[in-house]
């Protein structure tokens, strides 16, 4: 009997959302559990590493890695099973993108742990410790992993070869993405998995849009009742929609709640927070210095909002920790 | 110590900015870079351009209701607007990103804008390298 594809589904910096997105396939993950031999997956199964790091280079057929890359055992980890590994999958906004917790790129790893175990109101650290990567107790050595200077998208790190956006990637697309996998039908190496058109194309609102979007006033999504059937832009509600890749199904739309962007950028585009921000100002009306500078400083957290779940990967700071 | 010597990058607007001269300007000046209006100007040109090395970016453009594009300017202006507020959170004083709105058939006062401008960066210092 032939041997089952070995699929490994590893969480690096991650909220498990992604792995809850993988169970949330229901039956079909029955199929899936039928046709491949998982050998590896934290949240769910009790392998070890050791486990993997015994395997033959290439031995597991597809590795699905979520979340970014913070730590020095998660730089490690994406290594070992991509060395193990045929195909690498970077699935969810964090390993495609650095997601979410990618915004603490805002900030530099000291002002990060002065925070954290110093300032912070309801910290009580009068010795000043720190998290050491290593310390002696009772004549026995123990070790942490080393925070890193910055968060880092799973590219940074290691060759990806399939990329699945979304925070998480909806059922369908994972769907998809794993049958792909199995039955050899897969795009050129270096794809994204998901449409490539922006969302506006499949948006249920886009009927609604206006022949010119002028923005003179911006509101923001909690201090007004936003229509559920116009666009959010012509609203003058910040969407990040136009720059950002279809393929989630519209959910947030369809809860009467803007794009905010998990999908990441459209083919051929590496920083989809600089895009939007170049059209948003088409969008705005106004012509005088001054009322430019009125729309604009109305505006909460441009950067915030436009890098909620791509900052490690926009164009400024990015730094590869690659060696190849 | 070595003198700090700002590095500019300047694109100008071919319309407003020295079209009398042929845009002359764009062989003797360095990282000048001419365009149709500058409203061309996107911001992943801006970003590249600190991304790459600039200490400072300049962008050139018509006097409002000159615009040979109508309102190619104004949005470069607003442009300009929105990515100072970005700018500022990745560390990148706003002040090293400036829009000129005039005219220069001859271009005869680029080389003098650009000066001005390397004045102001000198006293913000160079760009810490992006990480």
């Amino acid at each position: 009997m032939a041997e089952k594809p070995k699929v490994a589904i590893y969480w690096l910096a991650s909220c498990a959302g992604c792995d809850e997105a993988i169970v949330d396939l229901n039956e079909a993950i029955l199929t899936v559990a039928d046709a491949v031999d998982i050998v590896l997956w934290p949240v769910a199964l009790d392998f070890k590493y050791e486990s993997i790091r015994k395997m033959k280079k290439g031995e597991i057929t597809l590795a699905i890695l979520h979340g970014s890359v913070r730590n020095s055992e998660q730089e490690e980890m994406a290594k070992l099973l991509r060395e193990k590994s045929q195909l690498v999958l970077a699935f969810g906004a964090c390993a495609c993108f650095g997601g979410t917790a990618g915004l603490a790129n805002f900030r530099s790893k000291e002002d990060i742990f002065n925070w954290v175990y110093q300032d912070a109101p309801t910290v009580v650290n009068p010795n000043k410790t720190r998290p050491q990567t290593e310390t002696r107790v009772n004549g026995n050595k123990l070790t942490l992993p080393e925070f890193f200077e910055r968060v880092h998208p799973l590219d940074d790190i290691i060759n990806v070869d399939y990329y699945l956006p979304g925070c998480p990637p909806p059922a369908e697309l994972i769907a998809s993405a794993v049958f792909a996998v199995l039955e050899d039908k897969l795009p050129p190496r270096g794809a994204t998995l998901a449409p490539s058109k922006p969302l506006c194309d499949a948006c249920p609102r886009n009927q609604s849009k206006p022949q010119k979007i002028e923005i003179s006033e911006f509101k923001r999504i909690h201090e007004v009742e936003a229509k559920d059937d116009l666009c959010f832009l012509a609203q003058g509600i910040l969407c990040i929609g136009p720059a950002i890749r279809s393929g989630c199904g519209e959910t947030c739309i369809r809860t009467n709640v803007p794009c905010r962007g998990c999908f990441g950028p459209v083919d051929g585009v590496d920083d989809a927070g600089a895009k939007f921000i170049s059209g948003l100002a088409s969008l705005i009306s106004a012509e005088s210095e001054d009322d430019s500078k009125k729309a604009v400083d109305e505006i909460a957290d441009l950067a915030g909002y436009c890098y909620r779940f791509s900052l490690p990967s926009a164009s400024l700071k990015r730094k590869k920790k690659k060696e190849s | 110590m070595k003198e700090f010597t700002p590095k500019l990058v300047c694109f100008s607007c071919k319309f407003g900015w020295g079209y009398l001269n042929g845009n002359g300007y764009a062989k003797k000046l360095k990282n000048f870079i001419p365009v149709m209006c500058s409203g061309k100007v996107d911001t992943t040109h801006i970003m590249n351009a600190f991304k790459e090395g600039a200490d400072g970016v300049l962008i050139l453009g018509c006097p409002d209701k000159e615009c040979h594009f109508q309102t190619g300017n104004y949005q470069a202006r607003k442009r300009v607007l929105l990515l100072r507020k970005a700018l500022k959170e990745f560390g990148i004083d706003p002040g090293r990103l400036k829009i000129e709105f005039n005219m220069d058939p001859e271009g005869a006062r680029i080389p003098a804008v650009i000066e001005e401008m390397k004045k102001e960066i000198k006293s913000l210092g160079p760009l810490s390298p992006v990480v």
